[in-house]
Formats: C-alpha cells, sequence, structure tokens
C-alpha cells in the first residue's frame, strides 16, 4: 500500500487524508496509474483549500485503483491490497488503523460506498454539484463526486459541510444555499436490488430495516426494474467519457513517455500502452466504440436518455418516501480470487452503486447497506446513518 | 458540356476577446513567446474544469445576429477527439448539437449581379495550438498559446460558385464582422482562415458531384487560385477521365500552384463528439439576447445611404469610407467637430487612407484622434493653416494620438500669419529678385506670376493665406 | 466485436494490446454487448436525454486574463522542452 507522506499522526483530530484522485502541491498525485507516476500538479483541489482554512490538516494520500473506476484500488500501479487473503482499499485501510478521522475520495464508480460497506465504515457520496470537483484528476465527470469516508457519520458530516458550497472554479457546481433535509419518516426498501447478494449483505439489509422500524421509520418493499438497469447505462456513459478524460495522457506535456519509438503515432501508442493497465485499457476500447459513428444514437444516446428515465423512477420514489434502501455491494469481502472468477467485476459489481453515480442523487454507505436519497438529502441519509452506529453499540 | 462549380466555406475566426474560451489566459497569442499564454487547463493537465467566458457567447451572438441567423437560446458544447501534437487534451471542445446561431443569410454583390448565400450554422469553440517545424531537426516544436483562444466558425450552404463569388463573401465577412467589432478577421495574422469544399456539376444538374476539401486555406489570393485549379481538375477529370474523383482532404501548394491529396490516417474523421458534461447549457435569456440585439452596429449599407442622403456625400466616396467600420468612426467624429461632412470625407479618402496604404495597415488598423482630425481640417477650412502645413500635421498625428492641432501647429509655426506688412516685404524682395518673371508676367505670361507667387509663399514657410498672397503680389506687380 | 473494428478503436486511441488482453477483451466487449439488450427493451423515443443530472445553467465567467502559472513550472515534468516549447518528433503533414 502505497502512502505518500510522513505527516500521519493519530492523536490530531484534524488529521485527513485524500486519496489519490485529488490534486496536492506539495505531494505527488498519481491516479494509482504509472501513466502519473510522480506527477505534481500546480493547483490543488478545491475541496484540500476548504479543508486546511477550516484547520483540518492534510497528512497524507491513500492510493486508488488506476484511475479509481475499479472495484477496491486493486488496480493501482503499486499492487493490490491484500490482507488475510481479502482485498482492501487503502482509505478504508487507513481509517481501520486509525491514522486520519476522515479520508476524501473521488467516487467515480462506487468505490468509496463498497469500500466503507465492506469496513463497518460510512462514507457520503454528496448530491452532485455541491462538491467542487476542481482539482480532481477528472474519470467520469458527469457522475463522479468528492465524497467522505469516516469511521462515524457525525465526522462525515462535520467534513462535508466543510468542503460542500459553490465554487465559481467547477461550471456543473451548484448555486447555494444549499437547503438540506431532515427527519426520515419513510424508506423504501429495493428488493428488486437485492440481486446477487450474499447471506451476509442479507442479514445486513435486514438488521438495518430493524433499526429503522425500532426508530419509528416506516420501511416499504418496493420494486423497481427500471433502476436496475442503472450500472448497463452508467457502464457506457463511464466508459466513454473515462476515454475523453484519459486521452490527454499522451507521453507529450508530463507524464510516462516510451523510452523507444519512431515518429509522434508510435510515442502516444507506445506510451499509453506502456503505461496503462489491463481494465483502462479495454474500457478506453469500450467507451471510444460507445461514441463511434455507428453506435452513438443506439448506444450512448440512448443511455442518457435511460439516465433520465433512472433519475424519473427515483423521483417517483421519493415523492412518496424518504429515502431508498439497498445493498452496496454483494459481498462483505472480495477474496483474493474474487476477481479470477469475476473479470469484470468493475463492471457488475457496481449494480448497487450505479444508480446513485448515474443520477447524481446523494448516497450513505453505513452498516454494510446503502441509503439513496433526493437531491440535498445527504444530511439526512447521514442521519439515519447515527441510527444505524448507536444501534451497533 | 458547361459545368458549374459547387463551393461551400468554413470560415475560422479568431475572436477578439481578452481572454481564451474556458480559461482566464490572454487570448492574444500573436507574436508572444512561446509559452507565454498557458496554464494546466489549456495545456492539458487534469483537475482544470472549463468556466465559459461571457464575451465568447456575445460575440458568438451578435456573429450570428450580423448573419441574420437564428439564435438558439439554449446552446452548448460538445467534445470533439482525436490525437494531434497542437492539441493537449487530445479533445477539442466545440458546439456539434445546439450551435450558437443557424440558418443565416449573406448577401453579396459580384459582376453578375445580387446573391444570397445562406449560412448553416455558426458555432464556438476552441483553436488549437501552434507547430513549428524545424527543417534541421528531427523535431516538431509545440506552442500552446493558441490553445482555446476562442473561435467561430461560420459553415455556409454549398450557394457559391466562383472564385470572385468566394472573395467577395469573404471581403463580406470580414466586413460585417468588423462593423461589429467581434473580430479581426486578419488572414495574414491567422485570425482567418478558410476550409474550400467543392465539386463541379453539369450545369443545371441538381446532384452533388464529388467533393473535395481544402483546408487551412490563409490568403485570398491563394484560395482564388485554389479554386480555378480544382475546378479545371475536376471538369478535366470528369472530362477525359484523368483521373478518378474521391472525397478528400486536400492541401494547396501555392508555390507549385497545385493541390495534393493528404495523407489520411485509416482513423481520420472518427471525432467521437459527445456533450461536454463540465460545460453546463448556455442559456440566453431575453435580457441577454436583446442586450446584444441592442448593441448591434448600423450595417455598412445603412450607413453608407445616410452618408449620401443625410451628409450629402457621393456614392464613390460613401463606398470608400463603409469599407471599414475604423474609417467610418473616423469620418463620423471628425464630421461631429468640423461639421463639413464633404471636408472630412475628403481628409479621409485623399489623405488618411493614402497614409496607411503607404505604411501598408489596413484600414481597419487606423488609429488616429478623430477629434483632433476635426479640428485641424476646421484650421484649414478657417484658413488658419495652409493645407501643405496641414498634412505634415496629420501624419505626425499617426505617431502621437495626444496632439492638440492648434498647439502643434503654433509651436511649429504653421500658423498663417495676417501680418500685411511681411507679406507686402516679402512680395517687394521677390519682385526685386526676379525683374525677368515680372517682365513676362507683364507680357502676358501668366505662369510667370505662379513662379513668383511659389517663391513668396516658400520665404513664408505655406503659413499665408493664398488669396491675400495673391492681391497683395499682383498689387504690387502692377504698380511698377 | 470483429477485428478490424477493434484494430481500429486500438489505433483511434493510440493502444496496442497484447494477444491475451485482446482475448479478454474481446470477451468484456461480449459481456457488454449482451448486457446492453436489456436497454433497447425500454422505450425512450419520447425521452429526453439526460448529459446533466442537475438542471441548472452556466455561470459565464467575465472576459478578464490573469496569468497565473509560468512556463517554467508547466514545463517541470515535461519529457521534452526546448526554448520553451515542448517537443515532438517530426510532425509532417
Amino acid at each position: 500500500m502505497k502512502i505518500y507522506s510522513s505527516k500521519l499522526d493519530k492523536k490530531s483530530d484534524k488529521a485527513i487524508v485524500v486519496d489519490d484522485m485529488l490534486l496536492t502541491v506539495d505531494m505527488p498525485t498519481s491516479a494509482g496509474s504509472k501513466m502519473l507516476d510522480g506527477y505534481m500538479s500546480l493547483f490543488e483541489a478545491e475541496a484540500i483549500t476548504r479543508l486546511k482554512a477550516n484547520g483540518y490538516d492534510i497528512v497524507g494520500k491513500a492510493d486508488v485503483g488506476e484511475f479509481s473506476f475499479d472495484l477496491l484500488g486493486e488496480t493501482s500501479c503499486n499492487g493490490a491490497i491484500v490482507k488475510d487473503g481479502k482485498l482492501c482499499n487503502a482509505s478504508a485501510e487507513i481509517l481501520k488503523a486509525d491514522e486520519a478521522v476522515a479520508t476524501v475520495n473521488l467516487e467515480v464508480n462506487g468505490t468509496v460506498i463498497r469500500a466503507a460497506a465492506q469496513n463497518d465504515l460510512c462514507a457520503v457520496k454528496p448530491t452532485y454539484g455541491t462538491v467542487s470537483r476542481y482539482g480532481t484528476v477528472p474519470v467520469a465527470c458527469s457522475g463522479e463526486c468528492v465524497s467522505v469516508m469516516s469511521r462515524n457519520a457525525s465526522v462525515c458530516r462535520e467534513v462535508l459541510g466543510v468542503i460542500a458550497g459553490h465554487d465559481d472554479k467547477d461550471g456543473t457546481s451548484l448555486p447555494e444555499p444549499y437547503e438540506y433535509t431532515s427527519g426520515v419518516r419513510r424508506v423504501a426498501f429495493l428488493k428488486s436490488m437485492t440481486q446477487g447478494i450474499d447471506g451476509e449483505i442479507s442479514e445486513k439489509l435486514s438488521s438495518f430495516k430493524a433499526t429503522l422500524e425500532k426508530n419509528g421509520v416506516e420501511v416499504c418493499e418496493l420494486d423497481d426494474e427500471v433502476i436496475c438497469l442503472s450500472n448497463i447505462a452508467w457502464n457506457i456513459l463511464m466508459s466513454s467519457e473515462l476515454c475523453n478524460n484519459v486521452s490527454r495522457y499522451d507521453g507529450v506535456k508530463y507524464g510516462h513517455r516510451a523510452e523507444s519509438f519512431s515518429g509522434i503515432d508510435e510515442l502516444y501508442t507506445n506510451s499509453r500502452t506502456e503505461a496503462f493497465g489491463e481494465l483502462l485499457k479495454k474500457t478506453i476500447l469500450f467507451g471510444s466504440d460507445n461514441l463511434s459513428t455507428e453506435n452513438y444514437m443506439k448506444v450512448y444516446d440512448k443511455a442518457l436518455r435511460i439516465r433520465r428515465v433512472i433519475s424519473e423512477a427515483f423521483a417517483k420514489i421519493f415523492g412518496e418516501f424518504d429515502a431508498a434502501l439497498m445493498p452496496a455491494c454483494s459481498t462483505l469481502s472480495y477474496g483474493e480470487d474474487y476477481l479470477q472468477s469475476n473479470k469484470d467485476a468493475a463492471f457488475t459489481e457496481n449494480f448497487y452503486t450505479a444508480p446513485a453515480s448515474i443520477t447524481g442523487l446523494p448516497a450513505v454507505a453505513v452498516g454494510g447497506i446503502q441509503l439513496i436519497g433526493k437531491a440535498f438529502s445527504d444530511m439526512m441519509l447521514l442521519e439515519a446513518a447515527e441510527l444505524c452506529e448507536k444501534e451497533g453499540k | 458540356m458547361k459545368y458549374e462549380t459547387v463551393i461551400g466555406l468554413e470560415v475560422h475566426v479568431e475572436l477578439a476577446t481578452e481572454s481564451k474560451i474556458f480559461c482566464s489566459c490572454s487570448a492574444h497569442s500573436y507574436g508572444s513567446e512561446p509559452n507565454e499564454h498557458v496554464c494546466p487547463a489549456c495545456c492539458g493537465m487534469p483537475g482544470m474544469l472549463p468556466v465559459v467566458n461571457k464575451r465568447v457567447v456575445d460575440f458568438g451572438m451578435k456573429a450570428g445576429m450580423m448573419l441574420n441567423c437564428h439564435i438558439n437560446r439554449v446552446t452548448t458544447f460538445d467534445k470533439k477527439s482525436y490525437y494531434y501534437p497542437d492539441l493537449p487534451a487530445a479533445y477539442q471542445t466545440t458546439q456539434w448539437f445546439a450551435p450558437v446561431a443557424v440558418n443565416g443569410l449573406v448577401e453579396i454583390e459580384t459582376s453578375k449581379g445580387k446573391k444570397n448565400v445562406r449560412i448553416k450554422q455558426i458555432h464556438m469553440e476552441e483553436d488549437a495550438g501552434k507547430l513549428v517545424h524545424d527543417i534541421r531537426e528531427d523535431t516538431t516544436h509545440v506552442d500552446f498559446n493558441r490553445t482555446s483562444v476562442p473561435l467561430i466558425e461560420i459553415v455556409s450552404q454549398p450557394d457559391l460558385s466562383s472564385a470572385e463569388e468566394v472573395e467577395v463573401y469573404l471581403d463580406r465577412l470580414k466586413n460585417l464582422l468588423r462593423f461589429a467589432k467581434v473580430a479581426e478577421c486578419e488572414m495574414a495574422h491567422g485570425t482567418m482562415r478558410c476550409d474550400v469544399n467543392l465539386s463541379v456539376r453539369p450545369e443545371g444538374s441538381d446532384k452533388y458531384g464529388v467533393r473535395t476539401e481544402m483546408k487551412n486555406m490563409n490568403s485570398i489570393e491563394a484560395i482564388k487560385r485554389a479554386i480555378e485549379y480544382e475546378t479545371a481538375r475536376h471538369i478535366d477529370a470528369i472530362e477525359n477521365g484523368t483521373e478518378v474523383l474521391v472525397q478528400e482532404t486536400r492541401r494547396w501548394d501555392d508555390i507549385k500552384g497545385k493541390s495534393y491529396a493528404m495523407r489520411t490516417k485509416e482513423t481520420a474523421g472518427d471525432y467521437r463528439y459527445f456533450p461536454d458534461p463540465n460545460v453546463m447549457p448556455v442559456v440566453i435569456d431575453d435580457e441577454w439576447f436583446d442586450s446584444i440585439q441592442d448593441s448591434l452596429p448600423e450595417f455598412p449599407e445603412v450607413k453608407r445611404d445616410r452618408y449620401i442622403n443625410e451628409y450629402g456625400l457621393s456614392e464613390y466616396d460613401a463606398d470608400q469610407i463603409t469599407k471599414s467600420i475604423a474609417l467610418c468612426e473616423c469620418f463620423e467624429e471628425a464630421y461631429s467637430v468640423c461639421k463639413s461632412a464633404k471636408d472630412a470625407a475628403n481628409w479621409i479618402i485623399s489623405e488618411i487612407m493614402s497614409i496607411l496604404n503607404k505604411r501598408m495597415i489596413t484600414y481597419d488598423m487606423l488609429k488616429i484622434n478623430a477629434h483632433a482630425l476635426g479640428e485641424l481640417i476646421l484650421l484649414v477650412s478657417d484658413g488658419k493653416v495652409g493645407r501643405a502645413n496641414a498634412k505634415k500635421v496629420l501624419s505626425d498625428m499617426f505617431d502621437d494620438l495626444t496632439i492638440d492641432p492648434l498647439k502643434y501647429c503654433e509651436a511649429n509655426g504653421y500658423i498663417v500669419s495676417n501680418d500685411t506688412g511681411l507679406v507686402e516685404k516679402v512680395v517687394a524682395e521677390a519682385i526685386a529678385n526676379d525683374p525677368k518673371a515680372v517682365a513676362d508676367y507683364k507680357g502676358g505670361k501668366e505662369k510667370a506670376l505662379m513662379s513668383i507667387y511659389g517663391k513668396c509663399m516658400k520665404e513664408l514657410k505655406g503659413n499665408c493665406d493664398p488669396q491675400m498672397l495673391r492681391t497683395i503680389l499682383i498689387d504690387a506687380i502692377n504698380k511698377i | 466485436m470483429d477485428k478490424d473494428t477493434f484494430r481500429r478503436l486500438e489505433l483511434l486511441n493510440q493502444l496496442k494490446l497484447t494477444e491475451t488482453e485482446k482475448a479478454d477483451a474481446f470477451a468484456f466487449f461480449g459481456s457488454r454487448e449482451k448486457e446492453r439488450l436489456a436497454l433497447d427493451k425500454i422505450d425512450t423515443s419520447s425521452v429526453e436525454r439526460m448529459v446533466h443530472v442537475m438542471p441548472i445553467m452556466t455561470v459565464v465567467r467575465e472576459d478578464v486574463a490573469v496569468q497565473k502559472f509560468s512556463r517554467e513550472a508547466l514545463q517541470q515534468g515535461a519529457p521534452e522542452t526546448d526554448e520553451g516549447y515542448w517537443c515532438v518528433p517530426r510532425v509532417v503533414e
């Protein structure tokens, strides 16, 4: 596990670790890719600037998978983190070791929600546009969000409060004020989203449901087939945006340049081929194919329309309910051989996280499960998470 | 068989903004040190997000209005992907799905009469960087100063049919955009570039022939030669089967006077356009729309007619001045001071335009204190400064915009003297020095008088009312 | 996915996959193609595409030029520069 900086300080309650998708000026930013190994940015992420201004210390950087769209970070050029035969996530390990009070991560494809759910941590992927993406390595800009992970929900809330807010430097940043909702009364349990989960996750869902009910929250089972299509559409959008965003890494301006080449095309091809990992390469090609003249309308444009259908399905649910309860992942841990039998796990395990990614709705992972709410319900979802945490103690 | 040429143009015009389209770097790339106006965003580094420059949209709309386009009230940006070293992010942000302006019309007038050229669309986009090829080395140098400088691309329908029409159309675009002050449109500076799409078909046919495209043309003369050449090549191919025409991109070699098929990649043209998730739709509300409409200039023809009808200028004079917005502004300002449209037009056409021509400055680059010009014209028409001296002052006014004509003339001794005593003294000396001329004049040779007159005027340094000098001179000779 | 299309995708994206990577990518494309069929079952003919998840519009910035970064700093991590230029192998048009 590669962690930059030697400032890790267990005692400070202001110690924050950011993941390697956030640009820093005093530490390199590599986005888990050999392409950017040792890359020094000339400016830092807006979230970092806001944290520093509020007395937080950025004590280190946590490794990520290459451009952070894999399962838990296993595609990092620094290698996967495996402990006790299980795949681990760098940010979650830092929090479990109590080396920071919170981590601030770029959530692209569910890594943060999964890592929190599997490690009994709390994470919030905020409402799209409430936290500036300025200074983050772009991957799938239409859905990715700067997110917070911590050992408990109250810290998530505090840190989110600091980094959220309008930023002129991000054209997708929402205008203030943000009117966060509060008070959970009715929760929809999305039964159709429980496909593929194992017994442990099933238990987590039941116990969370029980906690809610014990606290006077009404929980109703609901089926929605459209929401189940989220990751299929998201895979298309994410891959195409990724393909476009990583096309800038070509060995000309900065980053890895192949040692041997003849001519400009070889410079490009050799540099990219050498520096990029297998998952990234096939994702680039898939993303490119979706945008071809022949495929654009039937694939990419279709996915954009499906995105609206899904958003409308959620809008309908949130007309009646305050939040939707669903799994965050299929299992509480991935064994180290998981990827051998699930080669495309990043594109299948995101079944559970893609609904929030593709709609920009806020999501909270807690107690091994996930809650999704309507826009600006971030703080309300964290309230519900706190109920769960209290029950656990 | 008779053939007709079918031409459509894609004209790229660099907008005259202070900063780039999506970042705050200076947009004045021409003549700068390499990579002086760059930031992480415009050299393709990760993490900066595009923030749209308002003036780019203002200018895009304005250009659309000048070209009688419909303005899309919701206009969006898209990404176009391809690899080339002048494109640092490997994508260009442009407008593919909802350009700022569509369905316009430009009227042109050639030797064959008036004609409308339809405008398909005008879209806003970012320029690419510049590549400098070092012939001695095996290296190309990359300069990103021009990267992300705002452009509009004006796409015409294939409504043009000759080199002459293309020239008139480009002149017309230039004139309109310069009147609106949205662009310099100087091909020599690269602020106007042109792609020519050309095909040939039998006259009267409604089917298009095989189309070829010549990209990045940057001189009117080269464009005209290229059109002549391509037209002949197409006709030759059709008539004599000299070659098989294919739809392709060609490069015009102006020195050799030939066009060549460009070596194209297998993947050329596969741009994978998609909507830019980082740029929200630009929504043009009524207030914004109206503010741009209210800021539109008087069109050149309207000005021309007004100059003729209101100011009594001749058609020729009005045509000359409305060639350039800078000349119009100079004229209107000078006129407001000197109150004589005829004099103001006269000074601009015979003096200012000739100075500009001599100094090889385009009319639009005219920089002069027009208020002061009006004062200078007044000094001449009031007989206070001689015309020859006034021309010297005007020339100096090009180099120094702070010159106050009256003070300047006083300081340089250009003020016409009313001292009849001095004039009489100079005349007396001149007569005494040239008895032959006096005798000739008396003998009926009118020319001899002019010789003495000239010597007197020179002695007086031009500072004498011509009529006064003439009267005193004739009186003095008659007294002999 | 056929071989020609795949080769074209590699060219377009300046990548060259090994035979093993290719085989894996083909399987990957196959899976994605299969799951995509589920989308086709949804009639979206009367649905507007959704590019941005939040219904906000662009906030434009004023046209003011600011130079915040030096060329030297920007070229610090450059593989090859010369007299203020980035360098690439000679590009012939």
